[in-house]
């Protein structure tokens, strides 16, 4: 009889194992209390933060998001482990594919800067694409090069050993940052090319904008390339970029705005958001690094409802929180675009 | 380890008599049933480790082959990859590590066992175990913030100074690198070396060392020629298995190292190992190629900590066979 | 320390050859390596424990406790983090220990000798498995399609339990003398209830120490949760579906930042975590020495 009981027992308790593994391994990431999941970019991330707690009152969704890099918002979304992921780089072919039916919406624009550390220079320095592209391939090693002294000749250019410092997860803003260099300058592109990982021949990876921006402020001689929203709550100071109408614009508002200007009347598809290195007509305070960041969705999955009213509620409203943190807020060709592949999101 | 031998089962000496209690057996056989489940569910899922990773590596493995080890290159771009700068870095920051680690272990052992009057050898002691009990990943928020400029700042300038006609020490100084990873990983394997040690030394019989001193050695001399070379499988094998702690150390290590992609002379350069890679890469690998290459680095690294657990293993049974044989 | 060599005739011209004293002079200066090692790792010891109290001690104040992780440009504590630390320990400890006591178990009862070397390779070997390796496998059969939880992460951490606790098991059931389960056969209880009723509550102290010292090596690990529960709400929240927040990924992540408040946080944080361990540690130690009346 005992034996039976603790054969029973044992058996229940097995049952209850495999059930509650089970029920774990079926849960969706999104559930019936509206809760969402998304990982990504850190260039999005402050915006997002401001999000959450607005989605949350204006839906009452639940949103979760963490920043592992564009790369892993990528990847992330393609495996399905969460419900959308933020990337600042559009998807390749190859990946759109991987994906399964995932549609790559535009929702927030900001520049990516350029901060440095350098001590006692007694002005803003001054930098266009082709020193950029130099210090990154490791043939302008130090602060008083003749070339960055041509930029610069009213600033006290130390003695100093320049560390360049990159991304050494997949990032977004890399790929932004590689983006502008290689239209730039061709040994770029043909030596590093233009990804959200890429080989850089010299200088300190670190991870996350986060660190980055950690390695920037604790090492003289650094400079890197990070969201504008970093380096505005960071306090660093960030370089101006000659742009192609010949004048040193800076990431702000005004020259995101007019980065964004020459993009045409209807907007069809991704690649015609490139916006890095605009042209002269743009403006002369365009801001040659400037871009648009996204959000990928599956088309059909259980949270896609939830999903589709959080990208339209961030592309509209969402918007109004970007201009503090340097977000400008998207110009109506794009929103329209955006409409347009939101109603691509059916629900399941 | 005892089995003890099913003749003694309950009911036995009742055989023969028709009384043998046959409900008992069913208890038996399940409870023996469910903790062999459990042994074989153990074996089966190490299987499934390896069998995973391999499945997850197979794109890379196919496109590369065998050459990915021996290969210098990492360019998503390309989409060219190879494994060699990271063995390289797994290499030297373990090699550097050791260097440092074992003569520290024994040393500290040493103190414990030979030096030190009880009272000061049991808290010390404490703390060499305390250390071991670290968290990496503390380890890595102090290499970050504390370490790491004070290698760059202080010890890296000095050694340039005085020694920098060597390569390896030629470059600018930073923050982030091999060497700064290595001396983290050194304080990682020093506590668990230094514990295995002070066992070993405490296991020397008595007799075998008092005779080296009977015989007109000094104490450091009867230490190398008795102490040592008796417990010199046993460091051999602590030595292992410190190497494969350092083998296997993600986080602390991707934290200092600086996540660089090729191969340098100079210590002070960036560089990183298969288990960091994997750490900083893996969530953010964009095409399937890259994800199976970053699993092909998983792979390699599990065969590298496989063959040193065995070898030392393999090294201690043989020590304590040779040690009843005597 | 009296050598031999103390007692010789003072007045033997031996004891003034360049000999023995280059050998004295050897001896004294192992002396002092061997000194300096200690020395070097109690240095190293109080400097780490050191820097992290001296710097994370500022920020504990009762927000750290009771606030869960800032958004970005906020304040915020920590308390998310240890609710979700804490659950992903308790179940991990629920899903390793029964399965390790019972290997243990067939290891020392029930298996051949052959068998029971096999599986204390197999322990053995999966002890050396890097935690990183077990993130990734956890992730590719559980997480990939279903997204995070904190139901995964305690499964890979029940992995890397499973070999420290079945070898602590094992090492004490092999202690308890075989007269024990003998008598107990011959008063005619069954195997199993002489395995559970009788083997088992003698080594149930052995048993909760190697559990104590597992919970304090797991409760660290951050690789495996980087891969299974690291995208989590900025709440305090105990649903184990979803992911949870831990403290090692949250130091992983203040550890990377520019911003000296989370930086801050981080050494708090790694000063709560270092408390636990070491306090776990202590436990176990204590427990142990009264176990075995020392």
């Amino acid at each position: 009889m005992k034996k039976a009981l603790v054969a029973t027992f044992a058996l229940a308790a097995l049952v209850a194992i495999a059930l509650v593994s089970g029920r774990a391994a079926a849960a969706p990431a999104a559930t019936q209390d509206a809760s969402l999941t998304g990982t990504g970019s850190s260039f999005v991330f402050p915006l997002v933060s401001k999000w959450i707690p607005a989605v949350g009152q204006a839906y009452g969704i639940n949103l979760t998001y963490s920043l592992t890099g564009s790369g892993a918002g990528i990847a992330g979304v393609t495996a399905r482990t969460v419900d959308f992921g933020a990337s600042d780089a559009p998807l390749s072919a190859d990946q759109l594919t991987a994906c399964k039916s995932c549609v790559v919406i535009p929702w927030a624009l900001s520049a990516t800067s350029i901060p440095y550390n350098v001590p006692g220079l007694g002005g803003r320095l001054r930098i266009d694409g082709a020193t950029l592209s130099n210090i990154y391939l490791g043939k302008i090693t130090n602060w008083n090069d003749a070339a960055i002294k041509k930029l610069n000749p009213k600033l006290s250019l130390p003695n100093l050993k320049i560390t360049p410092v990159f991304r050494s997860d997949s990032s977004g803003t890399t790929y932004n940052f590689t983006e502008y260099l290689s239209s730039v300058s061709s040994e770029f592109r043909s030596k590093v090319g233009n990804n959200t990982a890429v080989n850089f021949p010299t200088g300190v990876g670190a991870r996350g904008s986060a660190g980055v921006a950690g390695v920037v402020s604790k090492t003289e001689g650094a400079l890197t390339y990070v969201d504008v929203a970093y380096s505005l709550t960071n306090h660093f100071t960030f370089a101006a970029i000659k742009n192609r109408a010949g004048a040193y614009a800076l990431p702000g508002l005004r020259g995101i705005k007019q980065a964004v200007s020459q993009l045409p009347k209807k907007v069809t598809s991704l690649s015609q958001l490139k916006i890095v290195d605009p042209p002269k007509s743009a403006g002369k305070q365009a801001y040659p690094i400037s871009t648009f960041t996204y959000v990928i969705v599956p088309t059909n999955s259980k949270s896609a409802g939830d999903v589709r009213k959080l990208v339209y509620w961030a592309v509209t409203q969402g918007q109004q929180f970007g201009p503090p943190l340097l977000f400008q807020p998207l110009p109506v060709t794009v929103q329209a675009f955006a409409y347009r592949e939101i109603k691509k999101i059916q629900g399941v | 380890m005892s089995t003890i031998d099913d003749s003694a089962a309950p009911g036995a000496g009742l055989a023969g008599t028709g009384l043998e209690r046959r409900g008992l057996r069913l208890g038996d056989t399940l409870f023996r049933g469910v903790a062999l489940a459990a042994s074989a569910g153990s074996a089966f899922l190490l299987g499934w480790i390896a069998f995973k990773v391999l499945d997850l590596a197979w794109p890379s493995i196919e496109e590369f082959g065998l050459s990915f080890i021996w290969t210098d290159a990492w360019d998503p771009v390309t989409e060219q990859f190879g494994a060699l700068a990271f063995v390289y870095g797994t290499a030297l920051t373990s090699a550097i590590a050791l260097v440092l680690a074992v003569p520290i272990s024994i040393g500290i052992a040493l103190f414990l066992t030979e030096l030190a009057p009880r009272r000061v050898a049991a808290p010390i002691a404490t703390m060499v175990e305390l250390l071991a009990a670290i968290p990496s990943v503390v380890l890595g928020l102090w290499g970050i913030l504390v370490f790491g400029p004070w290698v760059a700042q202080h010890l890296e300038p000095f050694l340039q100074n005085y020694l920098g006609f060597l390569p390896i020490f030629s470059g600018s100084p930073s923050q982030a690198g091999i060497l700064p990873a290595a001396l983290v990983l050194t304080i990682m394997i020093v506590p668990i070396a230094s514990a295995i040690c002070r066992e070993l030394f405490l296991r020397v019989p008595r007799d075998l060392t008092d005779g080296a001193l009977a015989l007109g050695s000094t104490r450091w001399e009867s230490i190398r020629g008795v102490t040592l070379a008796y417990a010199a499988p046993g460091i051999a094998a602590a030595v292992l298995l410190g190497l494969g702690r350092a083998f296997g150390e993600a986080i602390a290590v991707t934290q200092v190292i600086g996540g660089g992609n090729s191969i340098n002379v100079s210590w002070f350069a960036t560089g990183d190992t298969l288990a960091s890679r994997i750490a900083s890469q893996y969530q953010g690998a964009t095409s399937q190629l890259q994800a199976g290459s970053i699993l092909y680095l998983a792979a390699i690294l599990m065969a590298i900590s496989l063959v040193t657990n065995v070898v030392a293993q393999v090294i201690v049974r043989r020590f304590e066979k040779a040690r009843r044989a005597a | 320390m009296s050598t031999v060599a103390e007692t010789i005739d003072p007045y033997d011209i031996t004891l003034r050859s360049n000999g023995l004293r280059r050998r004295r002079i050897t001896e004294k200066l192992m002396g002092v390596l061997a000194i300096g090692s200690a020395l070097a790792a109690v240095g190293i010891l109080a400097l780490v424990l050191g820097t992290v109290i001296y710097k994370g001690i500022d920020a504990l104040d009762a927000d750290f406790f009771t606030q869960p992780r800032p958004l970005f440009g906020a304040e915020g504590g920590i308390a998310d983090a240890l609710v979700g630390s804490a659950l992903i320990v308790a179940m991990c400890v629920i899903f390793a220990v029964p399965v390790a006591v019972l290997v243990a178990i067939y290891m020392a009862e029930y298996a051949s000798p052959r068998v029971s070397v096999f599986l204390r390779i197999v322990l053995d070997v999966l002890n050396g498995v890097p935690a990183i390796v077990v993130g990734i496998f956890i992730f590719g059969i559980l997480v990939v399609g279903h997204g995070q939880s904190a139901i995964f992460g305690a499964l890979a951490l029940a992995i890397l339990m499973l070999p420290m606790v079945a070898r602590a098991t094992q090492e004490v059931l092999e202690v308890i003398p075989r007269s024990l389960r003998e008598a107990s056969l011959a008063l005619g209880v069954t195997k199993w209830r002489t395995t559970t009723s009788i083997v088992l509550p003698a080594a149930v102290g052995g048993i909760l120490t190697g559990v104590v010292i597992a919970v304090a090596r797991v409760a660290g690990e951050t690789a495996p949760l980087l891969f299974t529960s690291s995208i989590a709400a900025n709440q305090v929240s105990t649903d184990v579906f979803h992911a949870l927040p831990t403290l090692p990924v949250a130091i992983f992540t203040f550890a990377d930042s520019a911003d000296p408040a989370d930086q801050a946080r981080g050494w708090a944080a790694a000063l709560v975590l270092i408390v636990f361990v070491l306090v776990t540690n202590i436990l176990a130690k204590v427990f142990s020495r009264g176990r075995t009346g020392h």
